[in-house]
């Protein structure tokens, strides 16, 4: 079965190189055979507090259909040092991310990449 | 370009590897500790004080499965991260567990490693917030600490969490029955000019010993060694002995880096907040379980 939302396209089946996984807390719950999605839509809420940051993003199906899917990345330390911070996103910004999503299908995935803001690539420091 | 202008911006990029992210504004807050590759190439940075230990000192180290002598994945692979498994068998270095031992990780359920579970349904104790305690908050996010001397203790505080301990040093012995602790009952002495080392008891089994649900008992004891290499570097040992778990002692650190940063350093708060962990599983751990019937 395939995910709820067709509008989210599959970018990539097997990565070449793996992904890190969030040392927080594990994958059980997600799609850890390197495939990826790609949620792209509008931001309806940043949210910048631990235990992990999240982004809500509303997603319009080709029938125009919404769901909002909400995807997460590490604590607010850790994007910190990869150059995140309070304001990076806000509601109304148009996203693209690439996420490992979850096994239930539900909207729901863990950003790994391609992060583009208001048509622009948001390039993250560190390593 | 006159060449005491380029020594000049040599120096300043150079002074600049070692410090800390500055930002436009604020900049003596929230300081953010340089990234991991900046200490791969880190060269000595000159004698090392006679027996202090005071300091902000940074890891890098931004955890991962189990402590980081022992992490609790497969050798070489993603295959660690899927989880699943009842017990550790196929890990890289494995621990020497009791039968006790033995029973008691598998009645702990992680959310990381290849025993993870999904994240709503681990028992993590620090899933709710409940105290990191030690050795916890040094085995799994061990980042930047502040620790500060006087003669008589030394006190480190780790953001993680809202960690602190106070190991004493004037001389006192450990206590033979005392109420257990989440961080327990420290003490430490100098064995050379430049070698700390901190003995450590009376530590509460409520709390896991790491990140892949490593179990303890009240007879654990942690011995940790800090060595201090040179003025800015220091390497942490740490010596996990439980009978009751584990068959023979183990290292759960090994020589693991401490690095010195600029006394200004102020570190971010890190704290793990009920509320928040609440919001987090109402808007996505729970989402998150494979098969919410069960």
């Amino acid at each position: 079965m395939g995910h709820p939302l067709r509008v989210v396209a599959l970018v990539s089946s097997l990565l070449a190189v793996s992904v890190p996984l969030l040392a927080h807390h594990g994958a059980a719950s997600f799609d850890t055979s390197g495939a990826m999605v790609t949620v792209k839509g509008t931001v309806t809420e940043y949210i910048w507090t631990n235990p992990h940051v999240l982004i809500k993003v509303d997603v319009k199906d080709a029938t125009g259909n919404v769901t909002n899917w909400v995807v997460e990345v590490w604590n607010p330390v850790t994007q910190a040092n990869r150059g995140w911070t309070k304001t990076t996103f806000k509601p109304g910004d148009e996203i693209s991310v690439d996420v490992t999503a979850a096994k239930n299908n539900r909207p729901i995935g863990m950003i790994r990449g391609n992060i583009v803001i208001n048509g622009k690539p948001f390039k993250e420091i560190g390593g | 370009m006159s060449k005491c202008v380029a020594v000049a911006i040599v120096t300043a990029v150079a002074a600049g590897m070692l410090s800390p992210v500055a930002h436009a504004q604020d900049e003596k807050w929230n300081n953010l500790a340089p990234p991991l590759s900046t200490y791969k190439n880190k060269k000595p940075g000159g004698p090392a004080p006679r027996r202090e230990i005071a300091g902000i000192w940074d890891t890098g180290w931004i955890g991962g499965s189990g402590n980081p002598e022992h992490p609790a994945t497969l050798a070489g692979g993603r295959a660690g991260a899927v989880g699943g498994q009842e017990d550790e068998t196929g890990i890289a270095n494995p621990l020497p567990y009791t039968a006790k031992g033995l029973e008691a990780l598998k009645a702990n359920k992680p959310s990381n490693g290849v025993r993870q579970v999904d994240f709503a349904l681990t028992n993590d104790p620090a899933t709710i917030c409940d105290p990191l305690g030690f050795p916890y908050m040094f085995t799994w996010e061990m980042r930047t600490i502040n620790v500060t001397q006087s003669p008589t203790q030394v006190v480190m505080i780790n953001p993680f969490y809202g960690g602190y301990r106070i190991i004493w040093t004037d001389g006192r012995t450990l206590p033979k029955d005392p109420d257990l602790r989440w961080n327990g009952y420290s003490v430490g002495r100098w064995t050379d000019d430049y070698t700390f080392v901190v003995e450590t008891t009376g530590l509460n089994p409520r709390s896991w010993l790491d990140h892949a649900g490593r179990p303890h008992s009240e007879q654990l004891r942690v011995e940790e060694t800090y060595h201090r290499v040179d003025r800015d570097t220091v390497e942490l040992t740490m010596k996990i002995t439980d009978p009751v778990m584990y068959t023979e002692p183990w290292l759960a650190m090994n020589k693991f880096l401490l690095h010195l940063m600029p006394p200004d350093f102020d570190i971010r708060e890190n704290f793990c907040s009920p509320t928040e962990n609440k919001s987090y599983n109402d808007d996505y751990g729970n989402a998150a379980i494979q098969n919410p019937s069960k």
